[in-house]
């Protein structure tokens, strides 16, 4: 549950001995971490681990079987995984983000609302999107879909934004973009993130923090010490020709996975 | 015009007339739904399984034909029974939901011919199989009426959770809508759309009122607004031209009405590939032009 607006203490989130059961599979076991305010954490681990059932979680989209969440955050932002869209749906982006700014279950005229387009274009402003506010949603490319997803979650002003495999399907140049988008969001305006990423390059560059997990938390700690290759085992198993990099994190040279 | 004069005069013309105007809009407003959903099928079955539905009132009611209101009743419980039954599995099975409609909908209509075979014979079942809206009464327009208000509240009700949901399910939950009960919603709405047409438009031909029209729509639309209202306005014109049609060509109504939707979607598909091939001509000019 979400604390009121007047206390700002440092920590945001915490997770306490958190277990995730679908029927009687347990998908996280005893998991514990704290967020502070301010801090861009990620959550890496194979797929199946458990990452997104404990972004879930925290959002209330699943219920711990047992353990505690407790979010000092005034509003959360959530970007889902990306699911395949249908290309054909004809849902525009400014009609799919004034769906979040309506609080009404009849939405019909909120498109149409001049205050409410201003909000919508100031809102993909501020992420570089303005020029998608009319485009339908099942054409856009992976990254665009991904900037209008979180064009959606910033609207209600969240200081907590959850990300789950925001880099999925998105190329080189919309990986970098949406990098840039993330540092903006965190430095400038401030925003905690935490983030589900199989991505280890940008895990390295962009968090303070990471957890390893694999239904249960195997490390975490500063990227530079984590995102070695005896800490990565740890989640992953052994991965072979994983060697250390310059600085001491890992990586896997291509020709050892062709 | 003088046909057009005679047309109205005719009781069950007009009857028919207005329960036509009535469900095209309604079958392509809730069609929209079901096909953004990728639920087409779905309503398929039910459909054909609507037949095991009028054989089991048959056998219940005593019935002598299908507008026996006892008959009627049976439908309705048996599509909205057959639709939660289909439901519930895609929730709770791990089974592909192609699979689940593929075996409820044969498993359905296998136990609706056995029936027939048993009971009856398959006297009286033509009309549920091919339908025939020259037969509705007055009772039948009122019935469309409640049904399209009905239908047209839940839509408008539940407009906000029914688009988020097309997008992604846990964002509408992230906004505090119950989906799991308005899934369960939708599917009694559609069972219920299905059982009160079938009469009217037969198993056969009822998907084709649903779906034809939103495809049509879907086609041209600009936005999501601008395609809810053209499948309305879509199936209201082909039920306007499927009408007057087999009217003047002297052909079966309901199959006539369809093909008036078949048309309009034609009609659309061309138009927007002479759109984009237009599209496309453009962007070449301007390509060539700058090099």
């Amino acid at each position: 549950m979400a604390d009121g607006e007047g206390a700002q203490p440092p920590t945001l989130l915490e997770v306490e001995g958190v277990w995730v059961d679908y029927g009687e599979h347990t998908v996280l076991r005893d998991v514990s971490l704290t967020i502070a305010r301010g801090e861009f954490a990620c959550l890496i681990g194979p797929n199946g681990a458990g990452k997104s059932s404990l972004l879930k979680s925290i959002i209330g989209l699943v219920k711990p079987s047992r353990g505690s969440i407790r979010s000092h955050a005034r509003r959360i932002g959530y970007v889902p995984q990306q699911l395949p869209l249908d290309p054909g749906l004809p849902l525009t982006v400014a009609e799919f983000l004034s769906l979040k700014l309506t609080r009404t279950r009849w939405w019909w005229g909120a498109p149409r609302n001049a205050e409410m387009r201003r909000t919508i274009a100031g809102q993909l402003e501020e992420i570089g999107a303005d020029h998608l506010i009319d485009r339908r949603l099942g054409r856009l490319s992976g990254g665009e879909f991904q900037r209008v997803l979180v064009a959606y979650a910033l609207l209600n002003d969240p200081d907590l934004l959850l990300l789950d495999e925001p880099l999925t399907g998105v190329d080189i140049r919309g990986g970098l973009s949406f990098d840039g988008l993330l540092h903006h969001l965190h430095d400038h305006r401030g925003m905690t993130i935490v983030m589900v990423s199989h991505d280890l390059h940008f895990v390295e560059h962009l968090s303070d923090v990471v957890y390893c997990i694999n239904r249960e938390l195997c490390c975490h700690g500063h990227p530079k010490e984590i995102l070695r290759p005896d800490n990565l085992s740890k989640a992953y198993g052994h991965i072979p020709g994983m060697v250390p990099a310059k600085g001491g994190s890992a990586f896997i040279p291509l020709d050892t996975i062709r | 015009m003088e046909w057009l004069i005679e047309f109205f005069e005719l009781p069950q013309m007009r009857y028919a007339f207005m329960v036509a105007l009535i469900a095209g809009p309604v079958g392509g407003l809730l069609g929209s739904f079901i096909t953004l959903r990728g639920m087409a099928f779905f309503s398929d079955a039910i459909s054909h399984g609507a037949m095991t539905g009028v054989t089991l009132g048959f056998a219940l009611t005593l019935a002598q034909d299908i507008n026996d209101p006892k008959l009627q009743v049976v439908l309705v419980l048996f599509c909205v029974a057959l639709a939660l039954l289909m439901a519930w599995l895609m929730e709770g099975t791990t089974l592909q939901t192609d699979t689940i409609i593929a075996f409820t909908y044969t498993g359905s209509v296998a136990l609706g011919i056995i029936m027939i075979k048993r009971l009856r014979g398959s006297q009286g079942l033509e009309g549920a199989l091919f339908g025939d809206i020259l037969a509705s009464s007055a009772v039948d327009v009122w019935i469309m009426g409640a049904l399209a208000l009905f239908t047209l509240g839940f839509l408008l009700m539940n407009l906000r959770a029914l688009t988020l949901a097309v997008v992604q399910e846990n964002l509408a939950r992230l906004e505090g809508f119950n989906t799991r009960r308005l899934n369960y919603a939708f599917v009694v709405l559609v069972a219920l759309v299905i059982a009160l047409l079938l009469r009217q438009l037969g198993a056969l031909l009822i998907s084709g009122l649903i779906v034809v029209p939103a495809a049509a729509a879907r086609v041209v639309a600009g936005n999501f607004r601008g395609m809810l209202v053209l499948s309305a306005l879509f199936g209201f014109l082909g039920g306007i031209i499927g009408m007057l049609a087999s009217y003047y060509l002297d052909t079966p109504t309901g199959p006539t009405i369809v093909l008036s939707d078949v048309l309009i979607l034609t009609l659309c598909l061309i138009a927007s590939f002479l759109i984009a091939a237009r599209r496309r001509k453009a962007i070449r000019g301007r390509v060539g032009g700058g090099t």
